[in-house]
């Protein structure tokens, strides 16, 4: 009997009272997530663009300065590998998009629309590799690669990154097809499309919010990865721009200010990918639940 | 052309149920058939074993003579127009009609033609341009229609295609598909739930029951003849009366009426009789049923009386053109000829038509 006495309707609470509460509740919450995440972009930035001798200059770090320089990312391109190293993390990435978008649509439509023996099994051990932390992964990957010679190659790297991002990629599509009503192709059958025909048709229109979502998931993987690129290749000219700027401060003539360039170099992508697609993320993870 | 369905003892188990068991029907070429029943019925499964979506279990499928009973819908001479409207929602609508013409390489401009020509007929033609999200229920159940009858197929299925509609469009949707048929040289199946659609649209009808098929008929026979009880209950409305009798002698005994019954009858110790609700006139008939009204419903030019028997267990409904004379609490008796009337067993399985009785009542007096 006291639940309706604050809040709802008839509550002790007037309703506009109680939209101006929610109101501030939510621009409240927006401000402090906003500060959380804009105060470490803007250090990277702000450090980014500082010379290093107007970045210490004082003996403190220089948060904000007016005298803006592109010397950090002129020094990246011309004194480091980056140029390399943002090559690989693109053509890696691309990789492992191809690969989990194409393993994920497959696996998921024939997990949606065929039963066979052990399909259930076979959905639970996909979902529950996903809960393995990716090191335990590494080593067994290392042994396989090594045995198939592909150690310290692209490949090694997009096979192995794939394997982290399929369980959750494949799960992601399998629901998606599922709810895709079964009437679309079979109606499309009806009509005389053989099953590749409707897929191509059909089903891949209007399953492609899903598979744009497993895009982008696999495409956060993959560039963001570390442990696994880490693990399969050795030789430098061959790392991604996460492992390359990792070793930048073993340089003597790399500082703080080039380490950020490189950072606000990595993030623009990923930026760039939010920024187009995020219609597409929404509408993916929602299930269509709109 | 339009083709002959026949199902030979068509058999559907899905696990430990079995939806559809051993029917054998044959569609003749060029009919318009119902398969009609409540859900759960297997109404749907026995389309969808036509369209080839289900196999069956056991039985043969044959179209014109030829075995399908395996074959993939593709290989089906079939059109299909799917409960809730299965339109591609990434396409317009005149991709969407135009869709299996596609499929079946027809070259651009005579699909054109013939979209524009299904349209017309099935009063879309400003429609076809829009995505299939912007039209109305009705409107998308058009296109939908539109889809099937542009690839003028031999065999057209039609699953519930009305359901989701209001009953306004549902007429004139029934109107539009009985076109569509005259139009096309094809068989029609349709399935549905509302046995007022069979009624009116269909040349045949199959009432399905549990997985079997109840009776198949012409709509006048199974509506005049009724072979069970649950098929006299199923098809009119509003339905027909069922009132289980006592038989003593020579008469049926019920708290609302006594009957003679005809020496054929009378070795049964237990009848049910059932009376259509129109063929119920009080003050008139032979045979009277004591009633108390409870409740009078007005559809127009005619009312419904809803009616109980003195013992208060078995109600009864019947239709009077004026109902001044009628009000509720009023105690009638309600006749009926013994032509009118349908008798069954205990369990409710046919044992003779009241107009039979009568014919051979006459010929024995003369």
């Amino acid at each position: 009997m006291f639940e309706n006495r604050t809040g709802g309707p008839g509550g002790l609470v007037s309703s506009r009272t109680q939209r101006r509460v929610r109101r501030v509740a939510l621009y409240l919450t927006a401000l402090i997530v906003t500060a959380f995440i804009v105060t470490p972009l803007y250090v990277m930035i702000i450090v980014s663009l500082q010379s290093p001798e107007t970045l210490f200059s004082g003996g403190e770090l220089t948060l904000f300065s007016t005298e803006l320089s592109l010397s950090n990312f002129r020094t990246l391109v011309t004194e480091t590998a980056t140029p390399r190293y943002l090559l690989n993390s693109f053509i890696i990435t691309a990789g492992v998009v191809l690969v989990s978008t194409v393993l994920a649509v497959v696996s998921g439509y024939g997990l949606a629309r065929f039963s066979f023996r052990g399909k259930t099994t076979t959905a639970r051990l996909i979902l529950f590799s996903y809960m393995f932390s990716p090191i335990v992964l590494a080593i067994p990957l290392y042994i396989i690669f090594f045995n198939l010679g592909l150690l310290n190659s692209h490949l090694a790297a997009i096979f192995s990154i794939s394997a982290i991002a399929a369980p959750f990629s494949i799960w992601l599509m399998w629901q998606y097809f599922q709810n895709i009503p079964v009437t679309y192709e079979e109606s499309a059958w009806t009509s005389g499309a053989t099953r590749w025909r409707t897929i191509r048709d059909v089903v891949l229109p209007l399953a492609r919010p899903g598979y744009v979502s497993v895009a982008i998931f696999a495409f956060s993987v993959a560039w963001n990865d570390y442990t696994m690129v880490k693990i399969v290749l050795s030789e430098q000219a061959l790392y991604p721009i996460t492992l390359g700027s990792s070793l930048f401060l073993d340089q003597l003539n790399i500082g703080w200010g080039e380490q950020m360039a490189a950072a606000v170099v990595m993030s623009i992508p990923p930026f760039l990918v939010a920024l187009f697609l995020q219609n597409y993320l929404l509408q993916g993870f929602n299930l269509g639940h709109e | 052309m339009a083709q002959e369905i026949t199902l030979n003892d068509i058999r559907k188990q899905f696990g430990d149920i079995v939806a559809v068991k051993d029917v054998s029907v044959t569609f003749e070429a060029g009919d318009f058939v119902s398969l009609v029943g409540p859900s759960g019925c297997g109404k749907t499964t026995t389309l969808r074993m036509i369209a080839g979506l289900e196999t069956p279990t056991a039985g043969r499928i044959h179209f014109d003579g030829v075995e399908l009973t395996e074959t993939t819908p593709q290989e089906r001479p079939i059109s299909m127009v799917f409960q809730n409207t299965a339109l591609y929602p990434h396409m317009t609508c005149r991709e969407n009609i135009g869709y299996g013409l596609k499929i079946h390489g027809i070259p651009k401009a005579e699909r054109n033609d013939r979209i524009e020509e299904a349209a017309d007929i099935l009063q879309i033609p400003d429609q076809l341009d829009k995505m299939p999200g912007e039209l109305s229920g009705g409107q998308q159940q058009r296109v939908a229609l539109g889809q099937a009858f542009v690839e003028q197929p031999d065999v057209l299925l039609l699953d519930e295609p009305m359901s989701d509609l209001d009953a306004k469009l549902k007429e004139e949707l029934r109107v539009e598909i009985q076109r569509l048929h005259r139009k096309l040289d094809a068989t029609v199946v349709y399935v549905t739930h509302d046995q007022n659609e069979a009624m009116t649209m269909s040349d045949r009808i199959v009432l399905m029951d549990d997985g079997e098929v109840a009776q198949y008929d012409e709509p006048r026979t199974l509506f005049d003849r009724p072979n069970s009880e649950y098929v006299a209950t199923f098809i009119g409305t509003p339905t027909t009366n069922v009132l289980e009798f006592e038989v003593e002698g020579q008469t049926a005994i019920h708290s609302a009426a006594t009957i003679d019954l005809p020496s054929t009858l009378s070795t049964y110790s237990r009848l049910k009789i059932g009376v259509r609700p129109r063929a119920l006139t009080p003050g008139k008939g032979t045979f009277g049923l004591d009633l108390t009204i409870d409740v009078i419903e007005t559809m127009g030019h005619e009312h419904a009386i809803h009616a109980t028997t003195p013992d208060g267990e078995t109600s009864v409904e019947f239709v009077v053109d004026d109902v001044d004379d009628f009000a509720v609490g009023q105690t009638v008796t309600a006749g009926a000829d013994l032509s009118d009337l349908l008798f069954f067993d205990e369990t409710g399985a046919h044992l003779a038509y009241g107009s039979d009785l009568a014919t051979t009542q006459e010929a024995g007096q003369r």
